[in-house]
């Protein structure tokens, strides 16, 4: 399955791109998600869940049973936008609590045995040089906490130029 | 100066933000008007809006999540972006705290907000990054500058001393003075044990998959 969180209106993205739903989920925003609040209740009241029930408490799950992970966000500051940004805090039941050593660095053990891979679209006319630095910088760090096979991040001026991009890949 | 102070912990009760906060105030009151804001308590009134528009030092300080700024204050400064500050000399300070134990697992969240300054045109102060976020505020009985509190301790003083200045300084990622292995097992027998404990869990049950 391919896990897909978006930032667009529906119907922009439907227009764009052509994803079925047989082989793909898909998360967007419907005005009702509510943001982190850093209680932990993922990991130590109802583990692998989060426990604001708004609708977007099972995302940690989803990335278990996705082959491919692919985000399409506008680039804010070099990061994803509030929406997207939002989805990824609330998916951190996806991990397990505990720490574990990786190059010097701590990270979180897995919860899951499954391995995604992480494509990211970030869209916006006029994404400075450093911001896309940044940019490439945040999705490395998130593939090595996810744990993913690989990643890739591309930069889009329109999300329509993306929806060409994953035309020909992921049709 | 008038400066204000953002915290950024969506926690309802104590937070690392608010802790690191507590200790930052009374080096920077001397002559200086304060204000606090925290964000996740509701909306700011226009009033306070206002006030930060207007500050001449800004001191953002939130925790890391997923190797970046949080949803919640990503919204906030989007706002604040948008709603524009009076003066282009405002300058810019944050305070980042992350629970790995690497505080220079921050620095990804400092480019993202040194990315928002030149957007909103304001000036760059310096960024401090503390790992270890959990454990900070667990060692408020050891004195400061003494055993895991030496380094926070001269991080808080340099911190505290440029923004009275109103200089600019680099950015410092620091951790507790603690050795790692010793941390990460006591995270586990001191934290999520007796955490799950309170909520009937046992400890195989952590490692349950989502509903
Ligand atoms: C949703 C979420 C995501 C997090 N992501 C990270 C992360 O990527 N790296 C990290 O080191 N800590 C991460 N943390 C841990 C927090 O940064 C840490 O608990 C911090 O001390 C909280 O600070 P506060 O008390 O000021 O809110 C995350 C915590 C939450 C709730």
């Amino acid at each position: 399955m391919n896990l897909i969180v978006h930032d667009l209106e529906n119907l922009t993205f439907n227009k764009i791109f052509n994803f079925n739903d047989r082989e793909n989920y898909i998360i967007s925003d419907n005005g009702s998600i509510k943001s982190c609040t850093g209680c932990f209740g993922c990991w130590i009241k109802t583990p692998g869940t989060c426990v604001i029930k708004d609708g977007y408490e099972n995302t940690g799950r989803l990335f278990s049973k996705a082959d491919n992970v692919l985000i399409f966000s506008r680039c804010y500051y070099g990061g994803y936008s509030p929406f997207v940004k939002n989805v990824l805090d609330r998916s951190i039941s996806y991990l397990l609590p505990f720490f574990k050593i990786k190059n010097n660095e701590t990270h979180h053990k897995q919860r899951y045995k499954n391995k995604t891979r992480l494509y990211v679209y970030f869209y916006g006319e006029q994404v400075t040089q450093d911001e896309m630095e940044t940019a490439r910088n945040l999705v490395r760090a998130n593939g090595i906490n996810f744990n993913v096979a690989e990643y890739k991040v591309v930069f889009t001026d329109t999300a329509e130029q993306a929806g060409r991009e994953v035309a020909a890949q992921w049709k | 100066m008038e400066i204000s102070i953002i915290n950024g912990s969506p926690k309802p009760g104590h937070s690392t933000s608010g802790y690191i906060i507590d200790l930052i105030v009374p080096r920077i009151s001397e002559g200086n008007i304060l204000e606090i804001y925290n964000i996740s308590r509701g909306n700011l009134q226009e009033g306070q809006f206002v006030k930060i528009q207007n500050c001449d030092v800004l001191v953002l300080a939130f925790p890391l999540y997923v190797d970046s700024i949080p949803s919640h204050m990503l919204r906030f400064m989007a706002e604040l972006e948008e709603r524009g500050f009076a003066s282009k000399n405002t300058m810019v300070y944050c305070i980042i705290n992350n629970g790995f134990f690497e505080g220079k697992q921050n620095r990804i969240a400092t480019m993202q907000v040194k990315n928002w300054c030149k957007r909103t045109g304001l000036v760059w102060g310096q960024a401090i990054g503390a790992g270890a976020g959990e454990m900070i505020p667990m060692l408020k009985d050891i004195p400061m500058g003494h055993g895991p509190n030496k380094s926070i301790f001269n991080v808080l003083e340099c911190f505290s001393a440029n923004i009275m200045g109103k200089k600019a300084g680099e950015d410092i990622y620091f951790s507790p003075d603690w050795p790692r292995w010793l941390w990460k097992i006591q995270a586990s027998f001191c934290v999520w044990y007796p955490r799950a404990r309170a909520n009937k869990l046992t400890k195989r049950d952590l490692y349950a998959a989502g509903k």
